[in-house]
């Protein structure tokens, strides 16, 4: 009963959820729930099965557990509800980008209107070039547009900014958050923590099939992301010495020195402690932890986790 | 109408990418154009003497459309598919209201357009190369829902092959294997006759039979009916496992 009241509530339902391609797990016992409205990123190193889950959401790989989508199973859902840019999607290449759109639009009862959906991508100007004509961030801009047709209640974006420039990247965030403003439910993956962080309301992180870790980027970073640190070029400084001197902690890395837990405010006293020692550096940058280092951290990719552990 | 609409986009879509690109376009055309020139008109039919062209010119019409019939839509359906499984486009069209049926509807209709036409350029290359003998009269209409029964049929098999075969080349390869002996051997160019007995039976399984049949006696003033309902049921029965073949998953 609570299982089939989640369903009613949330958009987007999976519990225990597996998937396995061979001897290899894609996605082991994954449980989410995402309310109408929401923004979710998804984020994890290639293979940690995120494409995966996307596909199980949108019932177009099978697997074991249990899947709703706006309270329906993802095959029974109302597919006008729906949109989906899945990853490395390439559509006809001889199709314009105007006339892309309008054939995704015409497999759909209410559409939008076709321009209205390329100005909102920003090809407006580039809408009678062929597909394959397009630059490499344009295509992904008209793929994006096919996905937006209907107007989805519930859209997917798998790496939606792949590709684009950084102007452009930020164009369709804004549309990102404009559709998210008008109350529908985005479950978006990337690998620019930079994006997901600016988009998402909350953050799902997968390793190894499997979510290690759930939360709004403040959360996370709070609960995973270590602390705010110093970072010191002075390759001829020994970091024992620096640190007994402190009396905090201080490694070495990469030539660098790495001053743990230092807040923005105590900056300019731990630098004339610095000074105090005789410690000689070049330069000085102080770091807070941001959705970066929670990524790295919890996938076991980190190479600055060594700071401040 | 949603439903008209959906198959309309989808055909639409199919036409324009088809015919943006020429080289396709030029050799669907050309290939069949070729055979009639080498068959038709530089080896030529010997209705008095043996060998294997040893009927009357209007013997082989069902061969000459048959290039059409069959290797165009195989290998463009199972080209299709696995075109459009590489670049994730049936992940996209799965979370669609197109159905898969209608997906296959739309480019059964798009080979129907392009065969259609081709088939009309060809009988009449065919007549006026080979000198071909037709009997004029309503029976002659009858070729054109054979064409079209015929190309439903194979667009139903190219569905299958690319959904079997795990890349473009391989459907290729596979339209080819299929075709070619589909396409000789169906009471087209070589006779009954001329075949082993045991092989008589064999020949009579390939749906390509009953189109060339048809054909045949469409164009010979004869009743054409029996053999297009066989082909239209297997044309039917292809179309149906071909929509399944369909992918809707990745």
């Amino acid at each position: 009963m609570a299982g089939d009241d989640r369903r009613e509530e949330a958009a987007l339902v999976a519990e225990d959820v597996h998937k396995r391609y061979g001897d290899t797990v894609a996605l082991d016992g994954v449980s989410l729930s995402i309310p109408a409205g929401e923004v979710f990123g998804l984020v994890g190193p290639n293979g940690a099965g995120k494409t995966t889950l996307v596909r199980a959401l949108t019932g177009t790989t099978r697997c074991e557990g249990s899947i709703g989508v706006l309270g329906a199973a993802p095959n029974a859902v109302d597919a006008h509800r729906v949109g989906l840019l899945p990853q490395s999607f390439n559509p006809a290449d001889r199709l314009t980008a105007r006339e892309l759109i309008a054939y995704y639009a015409g497999l759909y009862d209410e559409a939008r209107p076709v321009d209205a959906v390329l100005d909102d991508v920003g090809l407006g100007d580039a809408a009678d070039t062929w597909y394959e004509n397009l630059s490499g961030g344009q295509q992904r801009r008209a793929c994006v547009g096919t996905a937006l047709v209907n107007d989805p209640d519930v859209l997917f974006l798998d790496e939606p900014t792949t590709g684009i420039d950084p102007a452009g990247r930020r164009s369709l965030w804004s549309l990102i958050d404009g559709l998210a403003a008008g109350g529908t439910t985005v479950l978006l993956t990337s690998h620019s923590m930079t994006e997901v962080e600016r988009l998402a309301d909350r953050v799902g992180l997968l390793r190894d099939g499997s979510l290690v870790a759930v939360g709004s980027p403040d959360e996370l970073i709070a609960d995973h992301g270590g602390d705010s640190h110093l970072l010191l070029d002075a390759p001829a400084v020994d970091a024992a010495a620096v640190s007994a001197a402190l009396d905090t902690e201080v490694v070495e890395r990469d030539g660098r020195l790495v001053v743990r837990n230092v807040a923005l405010a105590d900056v300019g006293g731990v630098v004339a402690d610095l000074e105090a020692a005789g410690a000689d550096f070049d330069s000085f940058t102080w770091a807070e932890p941001n959705l970066e280092d929670v990524y790295l951290r919890l996938t076991g990719e980190a190479m600055v986790e060594e700071v401040g552990r | 109408m949603s439903r008209v609409r959906r198959i309309r986009a989808a055909f639409v879509a199919a036409l324009l990418a088809f015919t943006r690109r020429k080289t396709a376009v030029f050799f669907t055309f050309f290939f069949p154009i070729l055979i009639i020139l080498i068959f038709g008109a530089l080896v030529q039919t010997q209705p008095t003497g043996g060998g294997l062209f040893a009927r009357p010119p209007a013997y082989y019409i069902p061969g000459y459309l048959g290039v059409v019939v069959v290797f165009t839509p195989l290998s463009r359906v199972g080209s299709t598919i696995a075109r459009h499984r590489d670049g994730n486009r049936f992940e996209k069209l799965a979370t669609t209201p197109l159905r898969r049926w209608e997906w296959l509807l739309a480019h059964t209709l798009v080979n129907v357009a392009i065969i259609g036409l081709a088939a009309l350029i060809l009988f009449a290359l065919v007549l006026l190369v080979t000198g071909a003998s037709v009997v004029v009269g309503p029976g002659l209409l009858a070729l054109a829902p054979l064409v079209v029964a015929g190309v439903a049929l194979f667009c139903g098999l190219g569905s299958i092959i690319g959904r079997v075969a795990d890349s473009q080349d391989g459907v290729i390869a596979a339209s080819n294997a299929v075709a070619f002996p589909v396409w000789v051997l169906s009471e087209t160019f070589v006779p009954p006759a001329m075949l082993p007995a045991w092989f008589r039976s064999v020949t009579a399984l390939s749906p390509l039979t009953y189109f060339s049949r048809g054909v045949r006696a469409a164009t010979s003033g004869a009743d054409p009916t029996a053999a297009l309902l066989v082909l239209a049921a297997v044309a039917l029965a292809f179309f149906v496992a071909g929509a399944l073949a369909v992918p809707n998953t990745e």
